[in-house]
């Protein structure tokens, strides 16, 4: 099929990252993915991406403000007239350097947090820095910078959704992820040790449910934060729509330049993408044989051809379809329609063991 | 909140402790526009259009009240509900409820003939009466009576009202102050006698939540009627983040926010292009109204796409009588610049300014969590 107009890019502009969350989505290796793009050619991208259709564009990573040129890769976006946004976990950025990137464009930022209290959030990290992030939230918000908190979920810390949206709320977020972890990455290393029990997940869904309802202090504001829930994939009947369908919607580009259709493809075997470097972002983005190899539905088997949900769901995840079916081109687990799916369904019984292992390496180049 | 599960049954105490936590929190005396009405800083143009668009609320409230008296098998409860009915349209021509917010209104300055039209109502006004008055429609009597007990916080209200007006709004003739003072009498009367029968008859877990809940709802109701009269009178301005930008592929205006966008239609950003902090919502709706071409129904319809707007985090509100635009980041922004409590979810069908669903494929990445 012909490729379609991309609206995102998420820009991974290095691997690095001061924390070591045990559920890091960056891919296992790393470490050995260079940063391998400088400003220049970051702006590169950002005029070739608005020229494909982008509108937004978020600069991440791991950790984008690790990059001492982030200044001008804003400034790229912003001449670019994307709408940029960082996606941060609040260091080494610091709120005059904030101050700083909205000057040059940024529009937004999201911010992670692990927890609702510092010694718990801080264990989660494994490293010292709940204390800067709700710098950057507050200063994102003296700014008047819409933010967006993001808190993955998981067995350690569902216990404390309750302080984690009231946190939320006295930071005045926008709006709040709940995304329940999912196991792409260094995440699958710890999955037992993650993975929330059905008990959590109930309560969890209740309090949201309440949540949501309630006013804010001067007894306004049902709907502020907007609370975004998002169940893991074992507890869920259908997949998600990966990245809104492969090579439809978002372009990621590594830090080491290769441009991909999600954050995790180019572990996948057979899968052949290129690079930025070497030839331009509209090729790399339609004629990119591994960019090609999932979009559309060509490529589905039963039961996804002749399912009516395909259009919505796109057949879910590869990354997950591969680790869990040994296949990317198998129907994704997560949905109960897939061969397979007890394999999924077996994560809901390995909720047991308990102890994690940090992303290996905190600041390795 | 008690946030008692469901499954409890609470004792009558409990359940009017849990229906006064409710009116602590969620009441609209707590609303921003009632707050500055009592603390004296209104404009006269807020009061106005407050008086004007009230009385809206006003007539609903017979209507309302006969629903009630319809859903009732009990002679008792009849005799005792028609009451309120009498109390608002009055025995006769020219007395009652209704007849003494006339008065107000004439006495803050409104064409009393104009608001009796109900012509100016705002339509996010409208929706949230209209809403009122189909909550008690499609609800059992028990938690219609429920829904009416806002009257429990009634009361103190109109005693703070009418010492402010006498304190801060001198313009404003003695002899209209007279529905606040009928009120001081009959909200308390009408809520300790509906207070008693929800304690007597919401007596299961089931009935007791939606009781809490109708009066949630109501609460919901009431704030969101404040929070468009304190839009249409406040100055809207883009968000210094809102992005507005020509897509040519799609020929469509975007407003485009974080992780999502905004497609424009029709006069949507000749709209949004006038949210400077400058002119208030009611002056650019009366503005794009009064264009050649404009419909009938315009200027309701640039009311109800600032709001829609609002709830996407597009626009701030400066409060009438705040600071001008430039001086714009002193001035407190209106709770309702998140879009907070519209009555129904996003209205975004049949609005010829908004194509409100996100353009096409522009919504929020699918980012997988967090950063690192």
């Amino acid at each position: 099929m012909t490729a379609p107009r991309p609206f995102n890019l998420v820009a991974e502009l290095s691997y690095r990252c001061p924390l070591r969350c045990p559920y890091c989505s960056n891919p296992l290796d790393h470490a050995s993915v260079r940063d391998g793009l400088d400003a220049d050619d970051w702006t590169r991208a950002f005029r070739e991406a608005a020229e494909l259709g982008v509108v937004h564009v978020g600069l991440t990573g791991g950790e984008p403000s690790v990059r001492r040129d982030l200044e001008p890769i804003v400034a790229g976006g912003a001449a670019a007239g994307l709408f940029t946004h960082l996606v941060t976990a609040g260091l080494p950025l610091d709120p005059e350097r904030l101050a700083r990137l909205q000057a040059l464009g940024l529009r937004s930022v999201q911010l992670s947090l692990q927890d609702a209290a510092p010694e718990a959030s801080d264990r989660i990290a494994g490293t010292a820095c709940f204390d800067a992030k709700l710098a950057i939230a507050r200063a994102a918000r003296r700014l008047d910078m819409p933010l967006v908190l993001n808190v993955v979920l998981h067995r350690d810390n569902l216990d404390h959704l309750e302080a984690i949206i009231a946190l939320a709320r006295e930071l005045d977020a926008e709006r709040l992820e709940l995304a329940n972890v999912q196991f792409h990455g260094w995440a699958r290393h710890n999955r037992d040790a993650l993975l929330p029990t059905r008990a959590q997940l109930d309560t969890a869904a209740r309090l949201v449910a309440r949540e949501r309802r309630r006013p804010g202090p001067d007894g306004s504001g049902g709907g502020r934060p907007e609370l975004v829930y998002v169940l893991p994939d074992h507890w869920s009947e259908r997949p998600k729509p990966c990245m809104g369908g492969w090579g439809r919607k978002t372009i990621v580009i590594a830090p080491d330049g290769l441009v991909q259709p999600c954050h995790e493809a180019r572990s996948l075997p057979g899968i052949e993408l290129w690079n930025l470097r070497e030839r331009p972002l509209r090729a790399c983005w339609e004629d990119a044989p591994g960019m090609r190899a999932f979009r559309g539905e060509d490529w589905m088997r039963e039961p996804c051809r002749s399912c009516p949900e395909r259009a919505r769901d796109f057949g879910g995840c590869r990354c997950q379809a591969f680790a869990l079916q040994g296949d990317a081109a198998a129907t994704d687990p997560a949905c109960a329609l897939a061969p397979g799916r007890d394999r999924m369904l077996a994560l809901r019984e390995a909720a047991s063991r308990s102890g994690w292992h940090y992303r290996g390496d905190p600041t390795a180049r | 909140m008690s946030g008692a599960a469901p499954g409890d049954v609470l004792s009558p105490d409990a359940l009017e402790a849990r229906l006064r936590a409710i009116g602590a929190e969620r009441y609209h005396h707590r609303h921003p526009f009632n707050v500055r009405m009592h603390e004296g800083r209104l404009t006269r143009d807020e009061v106005r259009t407050w008086a004007l668009n009230r009385y809206y609320y006003q007539t609903r409230i017979p209507v309302k009240d006969s629903l009630i008296v319809s859903k009732a098998g009990d002679a008792a409860f009849r005799r005792e509900w028609v009451q309120r009915i009498h109390d608002h349209d009055g025995e006769r021509e020219g007395d009652g409820g209704l007849a003494l917010w006339l008065r107000l209104a004439e006495a803050v300055g409104c064409d009393a003939a104009e608001v009796e039209r109900q012509e100016h109502v705002l339509p996010g006004v409208r929706r949230a009466c209209d809403a009122y008055v189909e909550l008690v429609q499609t609800s059992d009597l028990l938690t219609s009576v429920a829904a009416s007990l806002t009257e429990m916080f009634a009361g103190d209200i109109m005693a703070v009202r009418i010492a402010a007006f006498e304190k801060h709004y001198p313009w404003v003739e003695a002899g209209g102050l007279a529905y606040f003072r009928s009120r001081t009498q009959q909200a308390p009367r009408d809520a300790a006698w509906g207070l008693r029968y929800v304690r007597e008859h919401a007596t299961d877990a089931t009935s007791q939540a939606r009781a809490a809940a109708a009066l949630e709802r109501k609460c919901d109701i009431l704030w969101s009627l404040l929070d468009a009269v304190e839009r249409a009178c406040a100055r809207p301005r883009l968000a210094p983040h809102a992005q507005l930008r020509f897509d040519s592929a799609l020929e469509r205006w975007l407003c485009v926010l974080p992780e999502r966008a905004v497609a424009l239609g029709g006069s949507g950003r000749d709209i949004l292009e006038r949210c400077t902090g400058d002119e208030t919502s009611e002056a650019i709706a009366r503005a794009l109204a009064a264009r050649p071409g404009a419909g009938p129904h315009a200027r309701d319809e640039v009311h109800d796409f600032l709001e829609q707007m609002a709830r996407h985090g597009v626009l701030r509100f400066l409060p009438a009588g705040a600071a001008r635009a430039g001086e714009a980041a002193t001035a407190r922004p209106l709770a309702a610049d998140t879009g907070a409590r519209a009555p129904d979810g996003p209205a975004t069908d049949g609005c010829p300014h908004a194509g409100a669903e996100p353009a096409a494929g522009a919504s929020r990445t699918a980012r997988r969590d967090g950063p690192q």
